[in-house]
């Protein structure tokens, strides 16, 4: 049961680590009118997975049955939703400096993406693991009509509810942070949850056959890293952390995530205003190292209220790397 | 709430996407005749149903006996991946779905996601689609076809003629007529066994009676001649048999034979010969099994000769060791004949019937490896 339970919650992870990051930064930049879209975005994968898994279990279609159309069609949404992060990490912090910058009118301009956008993310961010979501829930749901106990399924649920929870701590740690620390962690959260996307699209595209490399481990930790434990189910969900991975896919996570770093991280240009306050207290970067970064942060010894006044906003909006 | 706006494209996006993975002509891949691989999975064994398959759609439903989550791989040569099927949860089931041409793979569990697994041989012998078209193997079908045709008129013509000696009820004709016109249906018979219920009513023994068959055909006739010897009432069966050796005929003479079927039935000739004639089963009143069985070695030599051309290009060594072979079947059988045709089956010594076995088996080992040299 615990080992259905922790499948639930490595799919369930990849999604609403995504989503729930994309909700507080609208929620934080009083952008609530948008949330609508993401519901439905996130509404529409669910939808099209729910759909699409049941043709596949119960009908004779040929659209996506095999494994490799499967494979292929993970890959492909992996890579988008890699684009998609990447682009949303940037607009971030785009949003970060003018508010940086005290450019407050600025802000409602840099926050001016199209609704199809924001929606077409929170779709991605779902879609990807929601067939395969979508299958195992059919195929417990199967075991069940065959009479052997809705234990596999109830796990099954409690996994997935369990990551919506996290999903849900994340989201509510976040609004308590101060809007330029929540740029910083969050945008390094998504980095690294974006070169695991690409990861992991790698390795399915090696899976295809359309890269090679398969077998050729760049190190194999399964002895220290038990895909089988809980841990491992969590950095496997959250950042795509695999025990072996292959040279190809650790060449990628590094060749993404390094200069995304380094431009997320490096000093942004001097404000427009040269009256801005001082930087104040510089928050370390994110650690590039996958140290489970979902526990709420140190909350601030000033009192935050969720919704930091804007005058309460710390001058620092990007940190520099300590040098 | 303007959802509409966005939901459409985004719907549109999905489908461009699942178009990109190509849906395989979109046609329905239905799961083959048998339906899917069953494979048993444990925390320590994976029990693959059958791993001698035929090439195409193929589904395993992969069930999960075990307390760790599983994963289930078909690997190519070099642990390339065809398909794999990920997360079955302890209890469940799932199914992989691949499309595999000809050759030998590995199928794969992975209890605990991790390691290579515990893996087994799966061998997958080519289609007509698999096997590359080419002159000499497009011959070998036009030669087989044109062997058929020649030996369903001459089983039309002789069980004519026995079948007006049965109803002229003469008996003494129709006893040496039998096993003549049963020579051309011995050549012929895996074209035959295709076309369903028609072989049981030509060829079907006693036992049919069992499988909620009339016992008609042939052998039926066969035990009132050499039983009772009285066949005054055989006229309807007769006629039966007559009519259903026309409905065979008209439709093997339509028939073409792919080259690998034509590999497999001379396999499935040697293979007759072993479990029904080397034993005296099949002509059990008569016991006229010797005729049947050169039959079914003129039969399977015919076979191999149309695809003779081929295989010089594919396996001449193959071909030199089918020549011994068959020559060495034809002089232990050369041994037993008595004048126009053999001895009966009850004849033969034990001692005898086990040196006509092994040389048939001696046999059946190349033949065997025919297919796989025309799906090259």
């Amino acid at each position: 049961m615990f080992a259905t339970y922790l499948i639930g919650l490595r799919e369930g992870l990849e999604a609403t680590l995504v989503v729930s990051i994309l909700v507080a930064f609208l929620v934080k930049s009083q952008r609530r009118d948008r949330l609508p879209q993401v519901w439905a975005g996130v509404g529409l994968a669910v939808a099209l997975s729910v759909v699409f898994g049941s043709l596949i279990q119960y009908t004779s279609t040929s659209l996506l049955r095999t494994s490799e159309s499967r494979e292929f069609f993970e890959a492909v949404t992996s890579v988008a939703a890699v684009v998609f992060v990447t682009w949303m990490i940037f607009w971030m912090r785009r949003a970060a400096r003018s508010i940086a910058g005290e450019l407050r009118g600025k802000l409602t301009e840099a926050l001016a993406v199209g609704s199809l956008a924001v929606a077409g993310m929170a779709f991605l961010a779902v879609v990807r693991e929601g067939l395969e979501t979508a299958l195992i829930f059919y195929a417990a749901a199967e075991s069940v009509a065959g009479g052997t106990g809705a234990g596999s399924l109830l796990a099954l649920i409690g996994g997935i509810a369990t990551a919506v929870v996290i999903g849900f701590l994340l989201y509510r740690s976040a609004l308590k942070i101060n809007l330029s620390r929540f740029f910083t962690w969050t945008g390094a959260l998504l980095i690294l949850v974006a070169a695991g996307i690409l990861k992991y699209g790698i390795h399915d595209f090696q899976e295809a056959g359309v890269l090679p490399g398969l077998n050729n481990q760049a190190f194999d930790i399964s002895a220290t890293l038990d895909p089988n434990a809980w841990y491992g189910a969590l950095l496997a969900g959250m950042f795509n952390i695999t025990a072996a991975p292959t040279v190809l896919e650790l060449i990628a996570w590094v060749a993404y995530a390094v200069p995304v770093l380094v431009l997320f991280l490096r000093k942004p240009a001097a404000p427009a205003k040269p009256s801005a306050a001082p930087a104040a207290t510089p928050t370390a970067p994110a650690p590039p190292a996958a140290t489970a970064p979902a526990a709420a942060p140190p909350a601030e010894s000033t009192a935050t209220t969720p919704e930091p006044a804007p005058a309460a906003v710390d001058a620092a909006a990007v940190p520099s790397p300590r040098a | 709430m303007r959802t509409t706006r966005f939901v459409a494209p985004a719907a549109a996006g999905l489908l461009a996407v699942a178009g990109l993975t190509g849906c395989g002509g979109g046609d329905d891949a239905d799961a083959p005749a048998g339906g899917p691989i069953a494979v048993k999975a444990t925390d320590s064994a994976c029990e693959v149903g059958s791993t001698e398959i035929d090439a195409g759609q193929v589904t395993f439903k992969v069930t999960n006996n075990g307390s760790k989550v599983n994963e289930f791989y078909v690997y190519a040569a070099g642990d390339r991946v065809m398909g794999e099927v990920e997360n079955i949860a302890p209890g469940l089931s799932r199914e992989l779905r691949v499309e595999l041409p000809a050759g030998t793979y590995e199928t794969a569990c992975k209890p605990g996601m991790s390691g290579r697994g515990i893996r087994g041989a799966l061998k997958v012998s080519g289609t007509a689609a698999s096997v590359a078209p080419d002159a000499a193997l497009a011959e070998a079908t036009a030669s087989y076809q044109r062997y058929v045709r020649s030996q369903t008129a001459a089983l039309l013509t002789k069980t004519e003629e026995f079948v007006a000696a049965v109803k002229g009820n003469d008996v003494a004709k129709a006893k040496a007529l039998y096993p003549v016109a049963r020579t051309y249906w011995e050549r012929i018979e895996p074209v035959a066994e295709s076309f369903g219920d028609l072989d049981p009513k030509i060829d079907g023994r006693e036992e049919v009676v069992e499988e909620g068959m009339e016992f008609t055909g042939f052998h039926r006739i066969e035990k009132d001649l050499w039983t009772t010897g009285d066949i005054s009432k055989d006229g309807p069966i007769a006629d039966r048999l007559l009519v259903d050796v026309k409905a065979i005929v008209a439709k093997a003479d339509a028939e073409k034979l792919t080259p690998l079927q034509l590999a497999n039935g001379a396999k499935a000739l040697l293979d007759e010969v072993a479990s029904g004639k080397i034993t005296g089963e099949e002509e059990r009143y008569s016991h006229t099994d010797l005729w049947d069985f050169n039959a079914n070695l003129e039969g399977s030599k015919a076979a191999v000769a149309a695809l003779r051309p081929a295989l010089e290009q594919r396996a001449p060594d193959l071909v030199k060791q089918l020549d011994a072979e068959f020559a060495n079947v034809e002089a232990a059988l050369g041994k037993h004949r008595a004048g126009d045709g053999w001895k009966l089956h009850t004849q033969l010594s034990k001692t005898e019937l086990k040196v006509l076995s092994d040389s048939i088996n001696a046999l059946a080992e190349p033949v065997s490896k025919i297919a796989a040299a025309v799906a090259r």
